[in-house]
């Protein structure tokens, strides 16, 4: 165990300080990691904290994951460490498969916009308050209620 | 004579898009607004992954972008190897470096020609790209294929560099760094690249953050972030390199990026092959990772790459995210075109690099008259350099 | 090389070059055959921007379904005699993409193809000899 505690240590110390409660899983899986769970409503609360905590103002990305019984939804935050985008907090939270609704985090991170609407296209899951939710990446004619990432969907013959 | 060339229509590479149309609205000559559309070539890579085994998705993987073929695979194996828990011997580590390292001259090199011939200095192109050729014959020596080098395993790397092989690469990189410095010098002198490019597309280092704008966009906007040093994989904290910024957030400044990062890649090949650990060059891993999750970054030429693996246990991974640099600099790009003229377009975008082409169409709508229309990019390069060379008369 | 400049000299074959659903790698082995290194320009052959002055549509990339109604149109807009020429594997018969929704196959799903070359990407000689195999083609009264 190192006599200092690594930045990576610090900010999942913090996250377990401010929102305890909440968070149902919390790791430090190694360099620049930190990998925490929490429920969509505190989502928003967990970005700004990293970002007036932490200066965290980089959305890596937003994966997007069926895992049918529910819907899983990674926010790749790059944090200031050694540099300004060194470590990745990776927020995790679960969404009903059913209802498959998120509220936007444009507001906070302006690059997240078309992350949100790559997982809207691809995975159905609507972000409620994004400017414009509209087709990112499928074509034009691509039915309205086809998900292709999700795992019950197949392809149709052509 | 003068021959007009049809720019292909490309792919721009994040996984599952590709090709944009731009939307922008206009007050007379003025981009008052912009709106992207991406998806005319989207093929579905990310499912497709799900269907192909570990090992078959690194072709896949590669196939996103065929000029960053190279940091696809390096994140991909990067990835997955997290999963195993292993780290690949060094000397394959030294090996990604000089890839990745040739894969960014190549791709810079080929951006700075394009960018001559978006301005229309198509001598500048044709001299650039007849250079690049040099990059591709190292990487054939290496690894057999000119462009899409099929170097990286998970596990480690395929091929190696034997001593015979370094004599000729380092002749190639001598010759590469004295072009690349004279077309730097074109880039800082030549009075027509300068008019057309700087206080073009200017993107203020507050928005360039804010926007996650990644690579030379970024950079070039004064912001110091490079994956290799925010994220050193691959042994890259053991190479003594210059992490490249320009603090006048124009085209100019992205141009520049380019050219000094392309001669700092040189630099760091060369380190590598002076320090060049002995070993083995892969490790054997069981076909299949354990379950579990990771996520890696590289540095592509365009800038940062996200891959996140999923594995259940099963031959075949659950789930695979990529997320390409040009599509984290699109917001970024809407921003950086308004309050400049339509004749500026085919500069501003070619700085965020999109390999070389993405646009295939561009809608047009005037505000005030309510007009629209649709121009192709060859269209709208024509438009451009037309319309500079009235103004130099 | 000496006999595609005696047919050149009897026909200076247009290109109209497209791409439909690719990765870029064969696109710029393309480009790079009209760079100095390679400079088939020297040989009559010429990069259009228009369907309506092409002989010869050059495609690389598997064909998508948005792609595919376009790469139709603009076979169609093309001037008889015409010919087609596939660029890379992809472009053959769907290469890597098999299995991905969104994309057909290869570009003979979709209009008839006059030369196949495949490679993953295409080397530039071979883009160079599938173009000299069209020309005797051309030669030899290959009709459309």
């Amino acid at each position: 165990m190192s006599k200092s505690t690594s930045k990576e240590e610090f900010i999942a110390h913090e996250l377990k300080s401010n929102f305890g409660d909440v968070i149902s899983e919390l790791k430090v899986t190694g360099p620049r990691r930190v990998y925490v769970t929490v429920p969509p409503e505190s989502l928003r609360d967990i970005l700004l904290f990293l970002k007036n905590m932490f200066n965290a103002r980089h959305i890596v990305t937003i994966t997007g994951i069926d895992m049918m019984k529910s819907f899983e939804l990674i926010y790749h935050i790059a944090v200031p460490g050694e540099h300004i985008r060194s470590i990745l907090v990776n927020v995790k939270t679960h969404i009903p498969r059913d209802n498959p609704t998120m509220p936007s985090v444009v507001d906070i991170l302006p690059g997240a916009t078309l992350y949100e609407r790559e997982v809207h296209d691809l995975l159905g899951i609507v972000f409620e308050g994004h400017p414009n939710l509209e087709r990112l990446i499928l074509p034009d004619d691509w039915p309205e209620d086809e998900f292709p990432l999700r795992k019950d969907w197949k392809p149709k013959e052509v | 004579m003068m021959s007009i060339y049809r720019i292909p229509v490309g792919p721009q590479h994040p996984a599952i898009k590709e090709g944009f149309q731009w939307n922008f609205k206009l007050d007379g000559e003025v981009i008052v607004d912009v709106t992207p559309r991406l998806g005319f070539v989207h093929r579905g890579i990310e499912k497709g992954m799900e269907l192909r085994s570990w090992v078959q998705g690194i072709y896949l993987a590669e196939r996103i972008c065929g000029i960053c073929n190279t940091p696809h695979t390096t994140c991909y194996c990067l990835a997955v190897e997290q999963l195993y828990d292993v780290e690949v011997p060094k000397r394959a580590q030294y090996l990604r470096i000089i890839i990745n390292e040739l894969n960014r001259i190549h791709s810079h090199l080929l951006w700075i020609g394009v960018l001559g011939m978006e301005i229309g200095f198509m001598t500048y192109f044709m001299y650039v790209w007849r250079d690049r050729e040099r990059v591709m014959d190292i990487v054939e020596l290496i690894t057999g294929n000119r462009v899409t080098m099929s170097m990286n395993m998970i596990g480690g790397v395929v091929y190696d560099i034997t001593p015979p092989m370094e004599g000729i690469i380092r002749r190639g990189l001598d010759y590469l760094e004295e072009r690349t410095k004279y077309y730097k010098e074109v880039l800082l002198n030549e009075p027509t690249i300068r008019a057309r490019t700087e206080n073009v597309g200017v993107l203020s280092k507050s928005d360039a953050i804010d926007l996650c704008a990644v690579g030379p966009t970024l950079r070039g906007s004064d912001v110091k972030s490079d994956a290799r040093f925010d994220e050193p994989y691959s042994s890259y904290d053991e190479i003594s390199f210059n992490l490249v910024t320009y603090p006048y957030c124009d085209v100019y400044a992205r141009a520049l990026v380019r050219a000094d990062e392309t001669l700092e890649s040189i630099q760091i090949i060369r380190e590598c092959l002076d320090k060049m650990p002995s070993g083995p060059i892969k490790v054997r891993l069981k076909r299949t990772p354990p379950p579990g999750e990771a996520v890696a970054r590289v540095e592509a030429p365009r800038g940062e790459l996200l891959h996140y693996v999923k594995s259940d246990g099963k031959e075949k991974p659950y789930r695979v995210k990529m997320r390409t640099p040009t599509l984290a600099n699109i917001p970024a790009t809407c921003e950086m075109l308004k309050g400049y003229y339509i004749a500026d377009i085919p500069a501003i975008i070619a700085s965020i690099d999109p390999c070389y082409c993405c646009t295939e169409r561009m809608l047009f709508i005037d505000i005030n008259s309510g007009k629209s229309w649709v121009w192709t990019d060859s269209e709208l390069r024509r438009y451009s350099l037309k319309y500079y060379r009235e103004r130099r008369k | 090389m000496v006999s595609i400049i005696g047919w050149s000299r009897i026909r200076s074959p247009w290109i109209l070059y497209m791409g439909t659903g690719h990765c870029n790698a064969c696109d710029i082995e393309v480009l790079a055959v009209l760079a100095p290194r390679f400079d088939v320009e020297r040989f009559g052959i010429l990069l259009k921007g228009s369907p309506r002055h092409a002989d010869v549509l050059v495609v690389t990339g598997a064909v998508s379904r948005q792609t595919a109604p376009r790469l139709k149109r603009i076979y169609e807009q093309m001037p008889n005699p015409k010919f087609v020429i596939a660029v890379g594997t992809c472009a053959c018969s769907g290469g890597v993409y098999w299995g991905c929704y969104n994309v057909l196959g290869g570009i003979d799903k979709v209009i008839p193809v006059d030369v196949y070359i495949p490679g993953c990407p295409v080397r530039p000689e071979a883009v160079i000899q599938g173009v000299a195999k069209l020309l005797a083609k051309l030669q030899g009264g290959g009709k459309k």
